[in-house]
C-alpha cells in the first residue's frame, strides 16, 4: 500500500510543477524555468524546517514565496522578448539557478553530523516527516490538500475576469492590448502566481524525498513541467492532472514491466500525440 | 598571459562546432520560425551513426567516420522534420516544440539502449601533430576541428548565395506566403532546410567526437543549452552571427574555466546571455 502512497505523492508535486506551468502558458508564454522556481522552494523551505527547525507549513509558505519572488524578478526583463527568445531565456535562466545552487554550500553543525546543502552532493537529511512521525498515507493527504486547494484556485480564476484575461493575452496580444490590457503585468501577474505554485510543489517535494541536489532541477524537469500541460491541453485544470496521470501512473509506472523500452516509448509517444492532437489530449480539435 | 591566450585559443578552435550548432537552430528558425529542439541530439545521433562505419569495417580510417556521420546527420535531419514538423499545423506554436522535446528524448534514449550507456571511444585524426611557437601550441586535432567547420560554413553560404536552392531558402524565409505564390514549394524547402542543418550537425557532432575522443549521451543537453545561447547571442536567424558567437562561446567558456573552475564556468555564459538579452536582445549584429 504504501507503495501506491509514494506514487500519490508523486503525482501530486508533478500536478503542482505542471499546474506552475499551465498558468504561464494559458498567456501564451513558454517559461522554461519552472523548475528553477521549484529549486528554489525545495531549497528555502528544506533550509527552514532542517537548519532553523521550523514547521513544515509556514515553511512551506516561505518557499512559496520566494518563488513567486524570483518568477517576478525575472519577469520583468524575461518578457520583454517574446515568443521562443523567451523560451531559450527561461531556459537559461534555469541552467543558471540549477547552476547556483550546485556551487552552494551552507552546512552548520547539528549534534554530531553536518546538515545543509554541499554543492554537487546536494542536500541531505532533510526529515521532517520520519521525525514527526508522519505515515506515508498522512503525507500523501498532506500532499493532496495542497493540490486540491491549488486546483481549485486556478478553476476559480479561469471562471474569474482573471482568467478571461489571461487567455484574451494569450490568444491575441495586440487585440488584448487594444482593449487597454497592459501586458507586462498580466504576463508578470501569471508567471509569479506560477512561480508560487512551483516554489510550494518543491518545497513538498524536498519533504518527501528527504534528499535533493541540484541535478534533479535540470531541463528535463523543465520540459516535463510545460509537457504536462501542453500534452493534457490548456482546457482547464484537469487536462493537467490527466497528462499527469497518463504520464507517471501509466507510462512510468504501469509499463514498469517493459523495463529498458519504457523509456524509448516515452518520447515516442510525446511525437506521436503531438502530431496526433496538437492542442492537447483534451484541448479543442482543430486549428 | 601565456596561459590566457593558449586557453582562448584552444576554445575558439573548439568553439567551431558550437558554431555549427548555432548555425542549425538558426536557419531552422529563419525559415520556419520554429525552434528544433531536437537539433543537438540529432547531431550526437549522427556522430553514433557514423561509429558504424567502424563496426562494418574495423580499419576505416577517421575521414571515413565523419563522413559516415555527415550522411547519417542528413538522414536524422530529414527524420525530425518528418516526425515532428510535417503533420503539425504551422498555426500551433506549442505543438513543434513539444513534439521536438519529445525527439530529443527518444533519440537520447535510443543511443542509451544502443550502447547500453557506455561512452564510446571516438577516432580522431591529427591528434599526434602539435604546433609549437615557443611554449605556444595548437593543437593538430582542434585544428582540424576548426578547419572542417569552416569548410562546412563556407559550402553553406555557397548552397544559400549561390543556387537556386539558396535562393528559395531565403525567399521562404523572408515571407513564405509571397514565396509560395512564386511557386516555391514551401514545405520541400522546410524539408531540404532540415535535412542541411542535420548534414551540419553530424559534422559538428563528429568534430565534438574527435576533439574529446568519446562521445556519450550526457552530452546531449549541455551541447543544446549552448547551441541555444549562441543563437540568441549571434542573433535569431542571423547566421554571420551564429558563427561569431561560436567562436565567442567557446573562447570565453575556455577563460571562464581556467580563472573560475569547472563548476562555475557555465554560470558565467549564463551571465553573458543575460547580459545579451537585456542590453542586445537582437544579437550581436542587430541594428538597433
Amino acid at each position: 500500500m504504501d507503495f501506491y502512497f509514494g506514487l500519490g505523492q508523486l503525482i501530486g508535486v508533478h500536478t503542482l510543477l505542471g499546474l506552475s506551468a499551465y498558468i504561464v502558458l494559458l498567456t501564451g508564454q513558454v517559461s522554461l524555468a519552472q523548475a528553477a522556481f521549484f529549486a528554489v522552494g525545495a531549497y528555502a523551505a528544506a533550509m527552514l524546517t532542517v537548519l532553523t527547525g521550523w514547521h513544515i507549513v509556514p515553511a512551506l509558505g516561505v518557499g512559496s514565496f520566494l518563488g513567486a519572488v524570483t518568477a517576478c524578478a525575472v519577469g520583468f526583463p524575461a518578457l520583454r522578448v517574446k515568443g521562443l527568445m523567451l523560451v531559450i531565456a527561461t531556459l537559461a535562466f534555469g541552467e543558471g539557478v540549477r547552476l547556483l545552487f550546485f556551487n552552494f554550500d551552507y552546512q552548520v553543525a547539528k549534534g554530531d553530523l553536518k546538515v545543509g546543502p554541499l554543492g554537487g552532493e546536494g542536500f541531505r537529511q532533510i526529515r521532517f516527516f520520519p521525525e514527526h512521525g508522519w505515515t506515508t498515507g498522512e503525507v500523501m493527504l498532506f500532499i493532496w490538500v495542497f493540490v486540491g486547494g491549488v486546483m481549485a484556485l486556478l478553476w476559480w480564476f479561469d471562471r474569474s475576469r482573471y482568467g478571461a484575461v489571461l487567455r484574451a493575452v494569450g490568444e491575441d496580444e495586440l487585440a488584448a492590448q487594444s482593449v487597454g490590457l497592459s501586458l507586462t503585468a498580466v504576463k508578470v501577474s501569471a508567471m509569479t502566481v506560477g512561480g508560487a505554485i512551483a516554489g510550494l510543489g518543491g518545497g513538498l517535494y524536498a519533504h518527501y524525498t528527504t534528499h535533493i541536489e541540484h541535478a534533479s532541477f535540470n531541463i528535463l524537469m523543465a520540459t516535463f513541467a510545460i509537457a504536462y500541460p501542453i500534452v493534457g491541453g490548456l482546457r482547464n485544470v484537469f487536462g493537467t492532472l490527466a497528462a499527469v496521470l497518463f504520464v507517471q501512473a501509466f507510462l512510468v509506472e504501469g509499463l514498469r514491466g517493459l523495463g529498458d523500452w519504457r523509456n524509448l516509448l516515452f518520447g515516442a509517444l510525446i511525437v506521436l500525440s503531438m502530431n496526433l492532437r496538437p492542442h492537447g489530449l483534451f484541448g479543442r480539435r482543430g486549428a | 598571459m601565456l596561459d590566457f591566450l593558449q586557453t582562448l585559443s584552444d576554445g575558439v578552435l573548439f568553439g567551431a562546432t558550437y558554431a555549427l550548432i548555432g548555425i542549425g537552430f538558426t536557419l531552422v528558425f529563419g525559415v520556419m520560425h520554429k525552434i528544433n529542439m531536437a537539433y543537438a541530439a540529432a547531431s550526437i545521433g549522427g556522430a553514433y551513426a557514423g561509429l558504424l562505419v567502424l563496426k562494418a569495417l574495423a580499419t576505416a580510417p577517421a575521414w571515413m567516420v565523419f563522413l559516415g556521420a555527415f550522411l547519417a546527420g542528413g538522414v536524422l535531419g530529414w527524420v525530425v522534420y518528418a516526425a515532428c514538423f510535417h503533420f503539425i499545423p504551422l498555426s500551433s506554436p506549442l505543438a513543434p516544440l513539444m513534439s521536438t522535446v519529445g525527439m530529443l528524448l527518444l533519440i537520447d534514449e535510443v543511443i542509451v539502449h544502443l550502447t547500453a550507456g557506455m561512452p564510446q571511444n571516438y577516432p580522431a585524426m591529427f591528434d599526434d601533430v602539435m604546433l609549437r611557437a615557443g611554449a605556444f601550441t595548437l593543437r593538430g586535432d582542434l585544428l582540424l576541428v576548426f578547419g572542417v567547420s569552416l569548410l562546412c560554413m563556407i559550402g553553406l553560404l555557397a548552397l544559400l548565395y549561390r543556387t537556386r536552392l539558396g535562393l528559395a531558402t531565403r525567399a521562404v524565409s523572408q515571407q513564405a506566403v509571397a514565396a509560395q505564390l512564386c511557386g516555391i514549394r514551401v514545405a520541400r524547402v522546410n524539408a531540404l532546410t532540415f535535412v542541411i542543418t542535420g548534414l551540419l550537425g553530424g559534422v559538428a557532432g563528429a568534430m565534438i567526437g574527435a576533439s574529446v575522443g568519446t562521445l556519450s549521451p550526457l552530452i546531449t543537453m549541455p551541447l543544446t543549452v549552448k547551441g541555444l545561447i549562441v543563437t540568441v547571442i549571434g542573433g535569431l536567424g542571423s547566421i554571420p552571427g551564429a558563427i561569431i558567437a561560436g567562436l565567442l562561446v567557446g573562447g570565453l567558456e575556455n577563460v571562464f574555466q581556467l580563472y573560475r573552475g569547472v563548476t562555475e564556468r557555465d554560470l558565467y555564459v549564463m551571465l553573458l546571455l543575460f547580459a545579451f538579452l537585456v542590453f542586445r536582445p537582437g544579437g550581436l549584429f542587430s541594428r538597433t
